[in-house]
C-alpha cells in the first residue's frame, strides 16, 4: 500500500534498515565503538581463487581427513595446552608445600621460594594461555575460511538440478550454521576437551598422590553424582530449550503476521481478539521458559551441594587422618583445594559431548554435500570454444528431467548465424527446456546440440556460456549498485561500455533520475526498481557481455504492456546482428522473429515465418486469430489481460 | 443497552459476533470477537507514562507489580549469600580447633557444614528461581504491552514505520532489557557476600585483607576492557556473517544467472573476500579474548600466592592461623566473581538503556485515530454516506500535498457507485477515510447522518468494510481466514460467503477444502483466488457499506460479474462502492464518479460520462492498456 511515504524526520530511521535477514543491524549505541575498531582494519588483499571443475580433494570429508594436513599446528597447540594446564594446576600443591615445609616448619625462606615458584607458574600459565588462544584462534579461523571457500566452490560446481531439488534454506544452512557448528567444535570443543581432560587427569593424579584411599572415596562420591546431575541438566534443559524456541517462534510469527496484516486487523475489528490470542501464545512461551528456568535454578546449587558433600567427607575422613597423623595439614589443605578444581572440568566435559554431537552432525551434512558430483559435468577433455559465429544445430534431441518422462521428442532445428527464432506454444510444451539445453544447464538424453559445429558437451562451460547471453523470466539482481549488476561476471568493464549498454536498452532516463546514477543501489533483489526496469537491467547485463547468441527465456511475460513495449524497443537494438532464441509467451514478441517454431507437447509442429504460418492455417494461425480478436475487441477500451493470449487465468 | 447491530437482511446466520469459548468474560463490545484461554498472559502493569523519567524509573511499575516475588527472592538471596561466606569460615575453624588445637570434636564442624550447605542449596534454588521468574514475567509483560499498544496504533504509524524494525524492537530490545533487569539484582546481591567476607577478613587481619583483595581492581579493570572490546567486535562478526549469508543466499537464488554468465569464479572471489573480512573480525574477537581472558583467569591465583606468602609469614609469627589462611584462600576466589561481572553488567546497562528508549518510543506513540469520549454505537446502519467539504493529505502539516480538496459527495443507501480517476487522484483515500483509517483534516464524513468521529470505532468498522487492493491473508485455514471478522462463524456461514465471492468451487477442489492452511508454510493461492477469499471475508461480516478498492484486479471479468450479482442478491440494500480501472467493473455500477485533483469532476452514468467527459474517455483508454 504505497500511500504517502514516511514523512521526513521519522523517529524510526535507524541505520542498517532491515535486510530481510535475521541480523538486524548494529545497534546505534554500539556504532561509534564499532567504527573505531573498523578504522584499524587493514586492506585485505584480493583473494586468489582457483576454480576447478572437479574438487581437488576427493577424500570423504571427515574430521580426521580435514585435520590430517595440519598435524604440526595441532601438535603445537596440544603442547601449549599441556604446559598451560600443568602450570595452572600447580597452585594447591605449592600451597601444600608452603604450609608443611614453610609455615609449619617455620621456614620463611622456603615460604619465599614456594611463593616465587607459585608466581612463576601463574605468569607462565597467563602467557602460555594467551599464546595458545591466539595461535589456535588464528589457525582455526584460517581453516574455517578455507572450508567456506571450499564448500561454496562446490556449490558453484553443482548443476542446476541440485538447486531446483534442494530447498534453498537448507543449502544456506550448510554454509552458515553447519560451518559454524564445526567452528565451535573446533575452537571450543576439541581444545577444551584437551584442556579439561588434562585438568581432570592432573587433579586426579594429585589427589591420588596425597592419599589413595581418600582420593578414591572422594572421587567415587563426586564423579558419578556430578556426571549424573550434569547429564540430567544438559538433556532436560536442551529438551526444554527446544520447546522454548518453538514457543518464541510462535510468538514472533504471531507478532509479525499481526503487524503485516495490521490493516486487516483494524478493518475487521480483530484488535481485542488478537490481543487475547497473543497473550495466549505469550502464556505458552512463558510457561516453557519457566520450566527451563527451574532446571537452571536447580543445577547450580545442586552442583555446589555435591561440592559441599565432598568437603564434608574430606573434613570427616581426612580430618580424622590429620588428627591421627596420617595426613599433614598441608596435604589436607591441598586436598580441599584440588577438590574445588575437580568440578569445572566435569561440567565442561559433559557440555562438550553436546558440542561434539552437533559438530559431527555438521560434518556429516557437509560430507554429503561435498560428495555430490555435478549431474552435468564438464568433460575432462573439454576444449575452449573458439569465438563463434552463432550457428546452432539441434539434432534429433530427446530430453526429460526424469529420463522416463521426456518433455522434448526428436527435436531437430538449425539456426543460422544472426537468425532470430521464436519458440511459441502452451505452458509446459517444453519451450524453456530448449533454452536450458543450449546453455547446457541439462544434458540431452539423446541427440545432440552443437554450436558452430562444436557439441556443447565437448567444450568448457566458461567458453560456452561467455558467448551466450541469457535473459531469464525473473530478472534476478544482486545486492550492489546498478553498475555492479551491469558488469556482473565481467572484469574491467569500461565506462563507455556501461553507457552504451544503458543507452541501447533505454535505461538512460532511469539512470538520470536516480541521484547516484549508475552507483545507485539495487535494494533487496531489486525491489526498488519496477519489474520493467529490472528486466531492462537484465537485458543490459546480457548485452554488455556482447554474446554471439542471445537467449530470451520468457523475458517479457511478467511485464505490463507499457514495460513490454519498452523491452520490445530495446530488443530491436540488442538483437541486431545476433543469433537469438526467443522463448515467447506472447505473440507480439514472437511475431518479430525471423522464424517461428511452434512447440506442442514436446514436438516441433510448425516452423516458418509469421506470414507462412498464418497462411498454413494450423496451430499458429489459430493462436494468431485469438490474439487478433482480443486486440481488436472494443478498440481503445478492450480487456487485453496482461496474461496474454495463451492462457486464461 | 441497545447494542445489536441489526442489518435489514441478515444473510449469514446470526449477525452479532458469536462466541465459542465457554468460560470467557463478556466482551466490552459486541462488535469485537474475543476468545480467551486459561494460561493467557495478561500484563500486570503499564510503564510510567512520564517521559521525563529515567528509563529504569519508567519500568518500575512493572517491576513493582511483582513485588512479592521480588522481595521474597531478595530475602532468600541474602541468607543464601550469607551462608556462602560461612562455609570457608567453618572449614577454617575446623582446621584450627579440631585439627590443630584439637579442642573441639570434628563432627561439630562436619554437621555445621552439612546444615549450612543444605540451607544454602535450598535457598539458592529458591532465589534463583524467583529471579528467573521475575525476568520472564517482565519479558512477557513487555511483549504483551508492546503488542497491545501496537495494535492500537493507526495506519499513519504503519505507513512510516517498517514492521521489521518493530519486530526487532519486540525481539532483541525486550531481550536486552530483560537480561539487564534480571541480571542486575543478582549481581548487586553478590556484593553482600563481598562485604560479608570483607568484614570477616578485616576482623582477622587488616594487612592480610588488603593483600588478598589487591587484585580485585585489576580484575574489574580487565573485565571492563574485555567487554569494551569484545562487544563491538561481536557485532562486527555478526554483521560479517550476515554478509556471507547474503552472498550465499543470492548465489543460490540467482544460480542460473551465475551459471549463464560463467561467473562462478568471480562469485567465489566475492565470497572469499567476505570470508576474509569475517576472518579478520573473528581473529580480532579471539585476540581480545586471548589478551584479557587468561589474565583475568590467573589474577586470583596471584592473590592466592600473596596470601600464602604474607599469611604464611604471619602464621609463623602466630598472628593468624592456618585455618584462617585456608579461609582467606576461599574468599580470594569468591571475591573476584562480582568484579569480573561488573564490567559486563555496566555494558548490559548501557544496552538496556538504549533498548528501553527504543521500546518506549513505540509505547509513547499516541494513536492518531481514537474513539471520542461519549462516542455512540452505530446501530442498524442504512448505508447513507456523506462527504462534506473534505480536505485531506497524508502529511497534514503540508497543505500543498493535500490529496482531497473540498471534496463533497453524497451516496444514498443501497447505491452501487464506481469511483474512477487517474493514479494519485485520491480514489483509495476516499475509501480509507470512511472507516476512519485516517481522519479528515477539515470537513466531515457522516454515515446515516452521524459524523464518523462521533461513532465507536468497532461499530463504525462493522458497518463499513473496505476490501483492500492487496488481498492479505493470514497463515491459517481458509475457514479461519474467511471468518476473520467473525471467528465464531460456523461452516455454513463461511460456505455461503465463499459461494457469493465465487470462491467455493476452487476451495472444495483443494485437498483439505476449507481446512487447507494457506500462507508461507501452506498452500499458495493465485492472486485472483486470494482476492476472492478477501471478498468472502468481507461478505461474512455483512457490512452495510462495502468498498472494493481495486480488489478484483486479478479476477476474471465474468467471475467478477457473478460476484457482484451474488452480492446484490444477498442484500439489495447494501451500499457498494467500487474503485476500479477496468471498464467491465465500472460498467456494472449505476453511477460513476470521476475524480480529478481531489474533487468530483463528473457524476453520472457510464454512458453519460462517455459522452460528456473527455477526461473520462482518456482515463478509460489509458487504463485499458495498463
Amino acid at each position: 500500500m504505497g500511500m504517502g511515504g514516511p514523512p521526513a524526520g521519522s523517529p524510526f530511521s535507524a541505520p542498517n534498515g532491515g535486510s530481510g535477514l535475521p541480523f538486524g543491524g548494529i545497534p546505534t549505541e554500539m556504532q561509534e565503538r564499532v567504527e573505531r575498531l573498523l578504522a584499524h582494519e587493514p586492506h585485505h588483499e584480493e583473494p586468489a581463487v582457483t576454480f576447478a571443475a572437479v574438487d581437488p580433494d576427493q577424500r570423504p570429508f571427515t574430521l580426521l581427513n580435514f585435520l590430517r594436513p595440519h598435524k604440526k599446528p595441532i601438535a603445537v597447540a596440544l603442547g601449549l595446552v599441556v604446559v598451560e594446564t600443568l602450570a595452572s594446576q600447580a597452585g594447591p600443591f605449592l600451597t601444600q608445600l608452603g604450609i608443611d615445609n614453610g609455615i609449619r616448619a617455620k621456614s620463611l625462606s622456603t615460604l619465599w621460594t614456594v611463593t616465587l615458584i607459585y608466581v612463576g607458574t601463574v605468569v607462565l600459565a597467563t602467557i602460555v594461555g594467551t599464546v595458545r588462544l591466539r595461535f589456535t584462534g588464528r589457525f582455526s579461523e584460517a581453516l574455517m575460511e578455507s572450508l567456506r571457500i571450499r564448500v561454496f566452490s562446490h556449490l558453484q560446481r553443482l548443476s542446476i538440478d541440485y538447486f531446483t531439488e534442494e530447498k534453498s534454506g537448507r543449502i544456506l544452512t550448510r554454509m552458515t550454521s553447519d560451518i559454524e557448528a564445526l567452528n565451535v567444535l573446533f575452537q571450543e570443543g576439541l581444545l577444551s576437551l584437551a584442556v579439561q581432560g588434562l585438568s581432570l587427569l592432573v587433579v586426579t593424579v594429585m589427589l591420588l598422590r596425597i592419599n589413595v584411599g581418600l582420593a578414591f572415596l572422594v572421587i567415587g562420591i563426586i564423579l558419578p553424582t556430578m556426571l549424573a546431575l550434569t547429564w540430567w541438566f544438559r538433556t532436560a534443559s536442551e529438551r526444554g530449550n527446544a520447546v522454548v524456541r518453538d514457543r518464541i517462534a510462535d510468538v514472533m510469527a504471531d507478532l509479525s503476521e499481526s503487524l503485516a496484516g495490521i490493516r486487516i486487523v483494524t478493518a475487521f475489528n480483530r484488535r481485542r481478539h488478537n490481543i487475547v490470542n497473543h497473550q495466549n501464545v505469550l502464556g505458552d512461551y512463558r510457561a516453557a521458559s519457566l520450566h527451563v528456568a527451574r532446571i537452571g535454578a536447580a543445577y547450580a546449587p545442586g552442583a555446589e551441594f555435591v561440592g559441599i558433600i565432598g568437603q564434608a567427607v574430606v573434613l570427616a575422613v581426612g580430618g580424622r587422618m590429620v588428627i591421627r597423623g596420617q595426613l599433614t595439614l598441608g596435604q589436607f589443605t591441598a586436598l580441599v583445594l584440588y577438590l574445588g578444581n575437580f568440578f569445572a572440568p566435569i561440567q565442561q566435559l559433559v557440555q562438550l559431548y553436546t558440542t561434539y554431537q552437533q559438530g559431527q552432525a555438521a560434518v556429516a551434512k557437509l560430507r554429503d554435500l561435498l560428495a555430490i558430483s555435478p549431474s552435468v559435468p564438464e568433460s575432462p577433455d573439454a576444449v575452449e570454444l573458439p569465438p563463434i559465429s552463432g550457428a546452432i544445430t539441434i539434432d534429433d534431441v530427446t530430453f526429460g528431467y526424469q529420463p522416463d518422462r521426456p518433455v522434448l521428442h526428436n527435436l531437430t532445428l538449425n539456426i543460422a548465424p544472426g537468425e532470430v527464432v521464436a519458440f511459441v506454444g502452451a505452458t509446459g510444451a517444453g519451450k524453456s527446456t530448449i533454452a536450458k539445453l543450449v546453455t547446457r544447464f541439462y544434458d540431452v538424453t539423446s541427440g545432440s546440440i552443437t554450436v558452430d559445429g562444436f557439441d556443447v558437451r565437448d567444450v568448457t562451460f566458461e567458453s560456452l556460456r561467455r558467448q551466450l547471453g541469457v535473459v531469464p523470466q525473473e530478472p534476478f539482481l544482486f545486492a550492489g549498485s546498478i553498475r555492479d549488476n551491469l558488469s556482473f561476471g565481467r572484469r574491467n568493464v569500461s565506462e563507455a561500455d556501461l553507457n552504451d549498454a544503458v543507452d541501447a536498452v533505454g535505461l538512460r532516463d532511469l539512470v538520470n533520475r536516480l541521484p547516484d546514477g549508475l552507483d545507485a543501489p539495487c535494494h533487496e533483489r531489486g525491489s526498488s526498481l519496477s519489474a520493467g526496469e529490472r528486466q531492462l537491467l537484465a537485458l543490459a547485463r546480457a548485452f554488455l557481455s556482447r554474446p554471439r547468441v542471445l537467449i530470451l527465456d520468457e523475458a517479457t511475460s511478467n511485464l505490463d504492456l507499457a514495460s513490454e513495449s519498452l523491452i520490445e524497443k530495446a530488443l530491436d537494438v540488442v538483437l541486431a546482428g545476433r543469433t537469438a532464441i526467443v522463448i515467447a509467451h506472447r505473440l507480439a514478441t514472437a511475431m518479430r522473429a525471423d522464424r517461428i517454431a511452434v512447440i506442442d507437447v514436446g514436438r516441433l509442429v510448425e516452423l516458418g515465418t509469421h506470414t507462412e504460418l498464418v497462411r498454413l492455417g494450423g496451430k499458429y494461425a489459430a493462436m494468431y486469430a485469438t490474439y487478433m480478436q482480443h486486440t481488436q475487441l472494443a478498440p481503445g477500451i478492450n480487456e487485453l489481460s496482461p496474461q496474454g493470449q495463451f492462457e486464461n487465468d | 443497552m441497545l447494542l445489536v447491530p441489526a442489518v435489514a437482511n441478515p444473510p449469514f446466520g446470526a449477525v452479532a459476533p458469536t462466541q465459542t469459548a465457554v468460560n470467557e468474560p463478556a466482551p466490552e463490545h459486541p462488535f469485537e470477537p474475543v476468545n480467551v484461554r486459561l494460561n493467557s498472559h495478561e500484563p500486570r502493569a503499564n510503564i510510567d507514562p512520564d517521559r521525563s523519567k529515567k528509563w529504569i524509573r519508567r519500568v518500575m511499575p512493572i517491576l513493582l507489580a511483582h513485588k512479592l516475588l521480588f522481595f521474597s527472592s531478595i530475602f532468600a538471596a541474602v541468607i543464601a549469600l550469607g551462608s556462602q561466606v560461612a562455609i570457608p569460615r567453618i572449614m577454617g575453624a575446623a582446621i584450627d580447633h579440631a585439627l590443630t588445637k584439637k579442642t573441639v570434636g570434628l563432627s561439630v564442624y562436619v554437621t555445621a557444614i552439612l546444615i549450612v550447605g543444605t540451607t544454602r542449596a535450598v535457598l539458592t534454588f529458591a532465589y534463583r528461581q524467583g529471579m528467573y521468574r521475575m525476568a520472564w514475567e517482565i519479558e512477557t509483560d513487555l511483549r504483551s504491552l508492546m503488542y497491545r499498544h501496537m495494535s492500537k496504533l493507526s495506519f499513519d504509524f504503519y505507513d512510516r514505520v517498517q514492521s521489521g524494525q518493530l519486530i526487532s524492537r519486540a525481539n532483541s530490545d525486550i531481550r536486552s532489557m530483560q537480561l539487564f533487569l534480571s541480571f542486575a539484582p543478582f549481581l548487586s546481591l553478590s556484593i553482600i557476600s563481598f562485604f560479608g567476607a570483607l568484614v570477616y577478613m578485616l576482623s582477622i587481619h587488616v594487612g592480610l585483607t588488603f593483600v588478598a583483595i589487591a587484585t580485585v581492581p585489576l580484575v574489574y579493570w580487565s573485565g571492563v576492557k574485555l567487554r569494551n572490546l569484545s562487544f563491538p567486535v561481536s557485532w562486527i562478526v555478526q554483521s560479517r556473517m550476515a554478509e556471507i549469508t547474503t552472498v550465499v543466499d543470492e548465489n543460490i537464488t540467482g544460480m542460473r544467472v551465475v551459471r549463464s554468465f560463467a561467473a562462478e569464479k568471480s562469485q567465489i572471489k566475492v565470497l572469499a573476500a567476505a570470508a576474509r573480512k569475517l576472518r579478520w573480525a573473528t581473529v580480532l574477537q579471539n585476540n581480545a579474548r586471548a589478551k584479557y581472558g587468561p589474565f583475568m583467569e590467573n589474577l586470583p591465583r596471584l592473590g592466592l600466592a600473596a596470601v600464602l606468602l604474607y599469611g604464611g609469614r604471619l602464621a609463623i609469627d602466630g598472628t593468624v592461623t592456618i585455618g584462617q589462611i585456608v579461609a582467606f584462600n576461599a574468599y580470594v576466589v569468591m571475591l573476584q566473581a562480582p568484579f569480573r561481572m561488573l564490567g559486563f553488567m555496566l555494558m548490559l546497562g548501557q544496552r538496556a538503556a538504549a533498548s528501553a528508549e527504543r521500546i518506549y518510543e513505540v509505547l509513547d506513540e499516541v494513536p492518531t485515530i481514537a474513539e471520542r469520549l461519549g462516542a455512540i454505537d452505530l446501530i442498524s446502519p442504512r448505508g447513507a454516506v456523506t462527504y462534506s467539504d473534505v480536505s485531506f493529505g497524508y502529511n497534514s502539516t503540508d497543505p500543498a500535498s493535500a490529496i482531497l480538496r473540498h471534496f463533497s459527495l453524497h451516496i444514498e443507501p443501497g447505491e452501487f457507485v464506481a469511483i474512477v480517476g487517474r493514479t494519485g487522484s485520491g480514489k483509495s483515500t476516499i475509501a480509507r477515510l470512511m472507516p476512519r483509517f485516517y481522519d479528515v483534516n477539515t470537513g466531515s464524513i457522516s454515515i446515516d447522518g452521524h459524523d464518523v468521529r462521533q461513532l465507536t470505532l468497532p461499530s463504525l468498522r462493522a458497518a463499513v468494510n473496505v476490501v483492500l487492493d492487496e488481498a492479505f491473508l493470514f497463515s491459517a485455514t481458509i475457514h479461519d481466514n474467511i471468518a476473520y471478522g467473525r471467528p465464531g462463524a460456523n461452516r455454513s456461514d463461511v460456505i455461503a460467503a465463499a459461494t457469493a465471492a465465487q470462491a467455493h468451487d476452487f476451495v472444495t477442489d483443494l485437498p483439505d477444502g476449507y481446512d487447507t492452511i494457506i500462507g508461507e508454510r501452506g498452500y499458495t493461492l493465485s492472486g485472483g483466488q486470494r482476492q476472492r477469499l478477501a471478498i468472502a471475508r468481507t461478505l461474512l461480516i455483512n457490512p452495510a457499506i462495502v468498498v472494493f478498492d481495486d480488489s478484483t484486479s486479478a479476477i476474471d471479468v465474468t467471475v467478477e460479474e457473478r460476484i457482484h450479482e451474488a452480492i446484490t442478491k444477498l442484500s439489495a440494500n447494501r451500499t457498494t462502492i467500487v474503485i476500479a480501472h477496468r471498464l467491465s467493473t465500472i460498467a456494472m455500477a449505476r453511477r460513476v464518479i470521476l475524480l480529478e485533483d481531489g474533487r468530483v469532476a463528473a457524476d453520472g452514468t457510464h454512458s453519460e460520462l462517455m459522452e460528456s467527459s473527455s477526461v473520462y474517455r482518456e482515463i478509460l483508454m489509458a487504463s485499458s492498456a495498463d
